[in-house]
């Protein structure tokens, strides 16, 4: 009875069983999921392997970093070779000199006596660098004349001069020179004559005084041409660090505003400055931007996109993760919200960080018109954003995979505007757009008057001719010349740059997979975006985090009242922007 | 500190994130099966009733889950039942969460299919699917979150609107007459209405990771309410714009009602396109939401480390979403799994809450 | 070793993942709409006999007939030659379209038999309008007939569905207006419905699939040709059991429906004043209050209608249009007209068909649904012995912009 009940029980559960089996999956169900696993996994592997491989090189992040960055005393640095010291004989000093740079024609010694004390003195210096009317007057002068009586009274007064005596008694008393260094060493000498100083050797001195800086040429101060704007001061940054430092501290009068100077370069060293509010930043911000600063280790550092790719956070991301600007109002603003700026000598771009998505679609013109057109501009610089990134894929999508969506007498145009085209819509529109690509970096480097003919060309001729020869449709150079105008609605051509890269990525995606593909780029790119950071601040801040402070500055601009406060994202010491009034 | 190294989510980042876990995909075919279950135009009682329900245990799980800060319900379950029955209470609900992962996915990948992409495989779909939601949630619930908070607006922008165009179909009559057959019918529709709750479990998990935790009741409830009220809506105009009638008929009622009108004169003239890529990006955030819940299980549970088990349980997932061979049988496993979830988030707080609390009281007897 | 082994088979895997290619990508240019739908019964075209005798046949049973209406057609050559305007210009009107019949016994399989007949697949996200013909629905239910395309995912649900009066299939076959393609321009009638309430408001599949589950009796609106030409005339009524055409309502009774139910945006009374001369009376707004009342099981409705309107047109001699004696005259004389449509109504639903499509089962279901309950099976026999009251009320509130 039991075995009778029991096998009952049993053979009921084969069909069951058969039918858990049925649904037990095949093989090819397997080898998807292995796939599934096994792709990312060797996506992971191999970013990071690449970062491993970029951070191997050019970064050090041990302490070795220590001999590129360094506080300037009195405008040198030390370099890698062995540092030689004066043999304290005049004669000998100055042969060791000559020796050593005499070889150069444009190094000059102009050897003399100085009156009163019958000590021999030289004078040398770089061709084109020094201030003629500073060493004739103030200081070959001086020695060779005016200060004669001093001399005599000096010799009467005290003994054959002990060590350190003649150097600082010429420093106090004798030249009327107001910026003067001291240089203890020869090399430093060596350096400092071909930076473009002015040496001077006194028989009897134990160091060498420098007493002319180097006459750099500049440029005048105009508008940037890659960041104009209609409504705003006329003021851009130059080659010069401290014509730049000068700027800033003239338009921006604080005595919280701190600048501190750095070197950077082994080889050839540059001057860097950090740009800040003392009582606005947040200390530890600042610790993190001199600790990066403190990796780089490069011999030349020519411009500060090379500092900008060295202490960024994360190299692979097609995003920018520091600020670069020519304006010193950009940077004044972006100051006192409590960001911190980077300026380097050479270069008339700065950078400042950090910075988040918000920033790159943001223009100082917003702030200086009221808030009503401020906010609407800002709206249509977002959707022109956002179209110039998903416009090709979304036309791809819609064109090759679901015709059902749009509408219908739509629809009849493009299939009637479409007949004889031999392409697929892919092929289409990367046709056009890589064409596009060309022209325009083509046009960067156009002579001035070839320039806006080649844009009639480019545009019209091509597009119609194109047109007419049946490879494209009407509707895509439509598509297409919305894009890239939209695209040159970004106030930041770095960040027009990264759309320009993503939008062909997404145009692969739509192609495979249509709206979803399009919906999965859109996807990937904000899950990356959310986890970018930039130094230690989420890209995406104020979005989200939701700080809803920061929302009055992002998509609208909100009147000027109501922003009273710093964005909060920044954990400035002062929060307070404005009283209310 | 400058630079946070926690992993730890806002208040609102919570609510959202809930709001994100429960509204699913659910969305597109549940009007059918409440008008099927409860026959009278009468449904959105019953949905308002769940609501409620939904809500109260929401509550209990809150307050249970702050008596155990920092800790999710894997790890203090094991706490109040016991070693044994906390690992078997927790293996549930990884399990629970890896089958709705994997049905949402075969949902999503079946409207796809059908309505967008004919003649694709459905591993084309559902792989890269797998791939994207894999880079996000690897950034842990920070990162989760904050795609949430993205997406949200958007979301609920293009809802209302959507809902808001087809006024012009609605009808009050179709939602009339009201109470026609008494009470009874609301209660037998509440059966299948709480599945569309299916999900706020993730209190459990959620309340751990939260930055100020005796915000936690806010934000949960706001999590809850808001599906609440996006529920409502839908069914109201779709009733409205549809008759019952018609819902009956149609697999999946909502997308119906969106591509029976069109907007003549709009760029958009067929809305349901924007509708049907919001609801793709609402599904990848539920998917996401429970594929974090389950790769947290595992590792509380088994002591592994994060970021090898997001990875490791992507094979599983793909397989539970290729496993249902109709959509009949897709459909059976949507309302298996709602049935579980509705023990996992009615039954089981009340359980461990009154376990808890005859242990505490046990506890403070033996102080005395 | 074993990591080389690894990325072989990883590279291997990923160059197979690129052989299949992408798979639902079909370029817009190589698909045909199909825009408009008629169904007719079988009947067999030359051509197909042709093509059977030849061996191109499958194994069908001739129940319908589909025509389907294809746009737009193909333009040869490059756009270049046709100068500056794209395609439309240069054709005649013949060209915009074409229609295409099959025979068979299953809506899709006789779309998909297109497909070895055209080289473009037709897809049905276009599709504005259905026709379907009296003669079918006469033998195959409006269930049987709409499965598929209710069915179907390319077919948008806002699609409009007409009956015609003869063959389905010429409706789509007018030359009203040259280059007017007659699917567009049938769909274009529908919104005349602000000008005249001989428009029922549309039919949209949603609302079929509503009715035909409902299992209650409707009307459709009903299309008529005439040596290419068309007109909207009245509507075919719809049993609600089985799904068949039984009969036919003209013009005035479709004024009567839309007078009961109040939905009437725009409209005309008239009366013949001294036996010849036509005084008319236009519609600015409708308004009607259905009440049921129920004594147990004895059901009755109380139709209460309002109406705002002006003297539109006046034929009648002598007669001032702006004197109020002649207005509640004529006011009286509307109210007969009205009286007489909607008895003349009553008495074909109620006595010749035997079909309820007004709508007052819905008012009977909201305001007294227990009653319902029980009565809605057989609806349509127990209205034929429901007595309806009306109550007019006209208001003749201006008229217009000349005095006499």
């Amino acid at each position: 009875m039991v075995t009778h009940i029991f096998l009952q029980h049993v053979l009921g559960l084969i069909p069951m069983w058969s039918t858990i089996l049925s649904y037990f999956p095949k093989g090819t169900v397997f080898f998807g999921a292995f796939m599934t696993l096994v792709i990312p996994l060797l996506l992971m592997r191999v970013i990071r392997l690449l970062r491993n491989f970029i951070r191997g090189s050019g970064r050090s992040l041990s302490g070795k970093g220590q001999a590129g960055f360094k506080e300037p005393q009195g405008g040198q640095g030390e370099g890698h070779a062995a540092v030689q010291h004066f043999y304290g004989n005049f004669d000998d000093d100055l042969n060791a000199l000559k020796s050593a740079i005499g070889g150069n024609s444009d190094v000059h010694f102009r050897e003399f006596v100085v009156a009163g004390a019958n000590l021999r003195a030289v004078l040398v210096y770089v061709e084109g660098m020094q201030t003629e009317d500073q060493i004739n007057k103030h200081v070959m002068k001086t020695l060779m004349k005016d200060s004669a009586d001093e001399f005599k009274e000096a010799l009467k007064a005290t003994k054959p001069y002990v060590k350190n005596g003649l150097g600082a008694f010429i420093k106090k008393r004798i030249l009327p020179v107001s910026v003067i260094f001291d240089v203890h060493n020869a090399t430093e000498l060596k350096q400092a004559i071909l930076r473009g100083y002015t040496a001077l050797m006194v028989e009897g001195m134990t160091e060498a005084i420098l007493v002319d800086t180097p006459n750099n040429k500049t440029r005048t101060i105009s508008e940037p041409i890659s960041e104009t704007l209609l409504r705003g001061p006329r003021l851009g940054f130059t080659e010069v660090l401290t014509e730049n430092t000068a700027m800033l501290r003239q338009h921006g009068r604080n005595e919280s505003l701190e600048i501190k100077k750095f070197e950077v370069g082994t080889r050839a060293k540059k001057s860097l400055a950090l740009v800040y509010m003392r009582d606005i930043v947040n200390a530890d911000l600042l610790a993190e931007v001199e600790k990066r600063l403190q990796t780089v280790d490069m011999d030349f550092i020519i411009e500060s996109g090379y500092i900008e790719q060295l202490i960024e956070d994360d190299e692979l991301s097609p995003f920018q993760q520091t600020q670069n600007t020519e304006r010193p109002d950009r940077v004044l603003s972006a100051i006192m919200e409590g960001r911190i700026a980077i300026l380097l000598d050479g270069t008339p771009f700065a950078l400042i960080v950090p910075v988040t998505f918000s920033m790159l679609l943001q223009s100082p013109e917003d702030y200086y018109e009221r808030w009503l057109p401020g906010t609407l501009l800002r709206c249509l610089r977002f959707f022109a954003a956002f179209l110039a990134l998903t416009a090709p894929a979304l036309y791809i999508s819609f064109i090759s995979f679901h015709p059902g969506l749009i509408p219908t007498e739509l629809v009849i145009s493009i299939i009637n505007a479409r007949q004889g085209v031999p392409f697929p819509s892919l092929i289409e529109v990367l046709i056009l757009e890589i064409s596009i690509e060309i022209l325009r970096e083509a046009g960067i480097r156009l002579p001035q008057p070839i320039g806006p003919a080649m844009g009639i060309v480019g545009g019209l001729i091509i597009g119609d001719a194109a047109v007419n020869a049946g490879i494209v449709s009407p509707f895509l150079v439509i598509v297409v010349s919305v894009t890239a105008i939209s695209s040159f609605s970004i106030p930041m051509y770095s960040a027009g740059i990264t759309l320009r890269i993503l939008r062909f990525v997404g145009m692969i995606f739509a192609s495979v997979l249509g709206i979803l593909g399009t919906v999965l780029f859109l996807l990937l790119v904000c899950s990356h975006l959310v986890k970018l950071k930039s130094f230690g601040v989420p890209y995406l801040t104020p979005v989200t985090p939701f700080r809803f402070n920061g929302w009055k500055d992002l998509f609208l601009r909100a009147p000027m009242r109501l922003m009273y406060q710093r964005p909060d994202l920044m954990k400035p010491r002062d929060s307070t922007r404005k009283r209310r009034s | 500190m400058f630079i946070r190294k926690d992993d730890k989510i806002s208040t609102s980042q919570a609510a959202i994130y809930l709001n994100n876990s429960i509204l699913g995909a659910g969305i597109l075919a549940f009007p059918r099966f409440g008008v099927q279950s409860v026959g009278t135009p009468d449904v959105w009682m019953s949905l308002l009733l769940s609501g409620m329900i939904a809500m109260m245990s929401v509550l209990i799980m809150v307050k249970l889950s702050q008596q155990f800060p920092g800790r999710t319900v894997f790890q203090y379950a094991k706490k109040i039942a016991g070693s044994p029955i906390g690992a078997v209470i927790g293996f549930i609900m990884v399990m629970y969460f890896m089958l709705i992962a994997g049905y949402e996915l075969r949902v999503f990948a079946e409207v796809t299919l059908f309505y967008l992409l004919e003649g694709t495989p459905v591993w084309a779909i559902v792989i890269p699917f797998i791939w994207v939601a894999t880079y996000l949630v690897h950034g842990g619930i920070n990162s989760i979150a904050r795609l949430y908070q993205i997406i949200i607006p958007a979301s609920i922008l293009i809802l209302i609107l959507s809902f808001g165009l087809s006024v012009r179909l609605f009808d009050i009559n179709h939602l009339r007459p009201v109470l026609s057959e008494g009470v009874m019918p609301v209660l037998s529709g509440l059966k299948s209405m709480m599945l569309l709750f299916a999900g706020c479990e993730m209190t459990m998990v959620l309340v751990a990771h939260m930055d100020d935790p005796k915000q936690a009741a806010k934000a949960m409830v706001y999590g809850t309410s808001l599906p609440l009220i996006l529920y409502l809506i839908t069914i109201i105009v779709v009733i409205g714009g549809m008759s019952a009638d018609s819902v009956m008929r149609s697999t999946w009622p909502t997308l119906d009602l969106l591509r029976s009108f069109e907007t003549a004169g709009l760029l958009l003239e067929r809305f349901e396109f924007p509708f049907i890529v919001i609801w793709m990006m609402q599904l990848f955030c539920n998917f996401c939401s429970f594929y974090y819940g389950a790769s947290l299980g595992i590792t509380q549970l088994f002591g592994a480390k994060l970021r090898p088990v997001i990875l490791g349980i992507t094979p599983l997932l793909y397989i539970i979403a290729l496993m249902p061979k109709r959509i009949n049988d897709l459909f059976g496993m949507g309302t298996f799994i709602g049935f579980t979830g509705v023990g996992l988030f009615l039954v089981l707080p009340i359980l461990l809450s009154a376990v808890y609390i005859i242990r505490r009281k046990g506890l403070k007897q033996n102080v005395q | 070793m074993f990591n080389r082994g690894i990325y072989a088979a990883l590279l291997a895997a990923a160059v197979l993942m690129t052989q299949t290619g992408c798979w639902s990508s079909n370029e817009i240019e190589d698909l045909s709409l199909y825009a408009g739908l008629a169904i007719d019964k079988g009947m067999v075209p030359s051509v197909e006999k042709g093509m059977k005798e030849k061996g191109g046949a499958y194994d069908k049973k001739n129940l319908v007939t589909i025509t389907t209406q294809v746009i737009p057609t193909k333009t040869g050559g490059s756009k270049g030659q046709q100068g500056g305007q794209q395609g439309q210009s240069g054709q005649t009107a013949s060209n915009q379209y074409y229609n295409t019949s099959e025979t068979g016994d299953s809506v899709i399989q006789i779309i998909r038999q297109f497909a070895i007949r055209r080289d473009r697949p037709f897809i049905g996200h276009h599709l504005k309008v259905i026709i379907v013909s009296h003669d079918i629905l006469k033998s195959i239910g409006m269930e049987k007939l709409m499965d598929f395309v209710l069915r179907d995912n390319d077919i948008r649900p806002s699609c409009l569905v007409l009956l015609s009066e003869g063959k389905a299939k010429d409706t789509l076959d007018i030359s009203q207006v040259p280059g007017d393609i007659p699917a567009f321009h049938l769909k274009g009638m529908i919104r005349n419905r602000y000008r005249t309430n001989k428009v029922l408001p549309k039919v949209t599949l949603t609302n079929l699939d509503g009715l035909i589950n409902s299992k209650r009796s409707f009307v459709l609106q009903n299309v008529i040709t005439e040596k290419g030409q068309i007109q909207f005339s009245g509507a075919g009524i719809i049993k609600g059991s089985d799904g068949k055409w039984i009969g036919n309502l003209n013009q005035e009774d479709v004024e009567a429906i839309s007078w009961i139910k109040g939905n009437s945006r725009s409209g005309t009374l008239k009366y013949y004043a001294n036996s010849s001369e036509p005084v008319i009376y236009e519609i600015k707004s409708v308004k009607s209050v259905i009440t049921a009342k129920a004594d147990g099981e004895d059901v009755s409705f109380h139709v209460r209608i309002e109406s705002d309107g002006r003297m539109a047109e006046n034929w009648k001699s002598g007669a001032d249009p702006s004197k109020i004696a002649f207005q509640e005259e004529a006011k009286l004389r509307f109210e007969e007209d009205l009286r007489r449509k909607l008895d003349h109504l009553m008495n074909r639903l109620q006595k010749e068909y035997k079909a309820e499509v007004v709508g007052f089962g819905d008012k009977l279901k909201i305001q007294h649904p227990k009653l319902w309950k029980k009565m809605k099976h057989r609806w349509d026999e127990i209205f034929a012995d429901v007595p309806v009251t009306f109550e007019i009320k006209l208001n003749i509130s201006d008229f217009g912009s000349s005095l006499q």
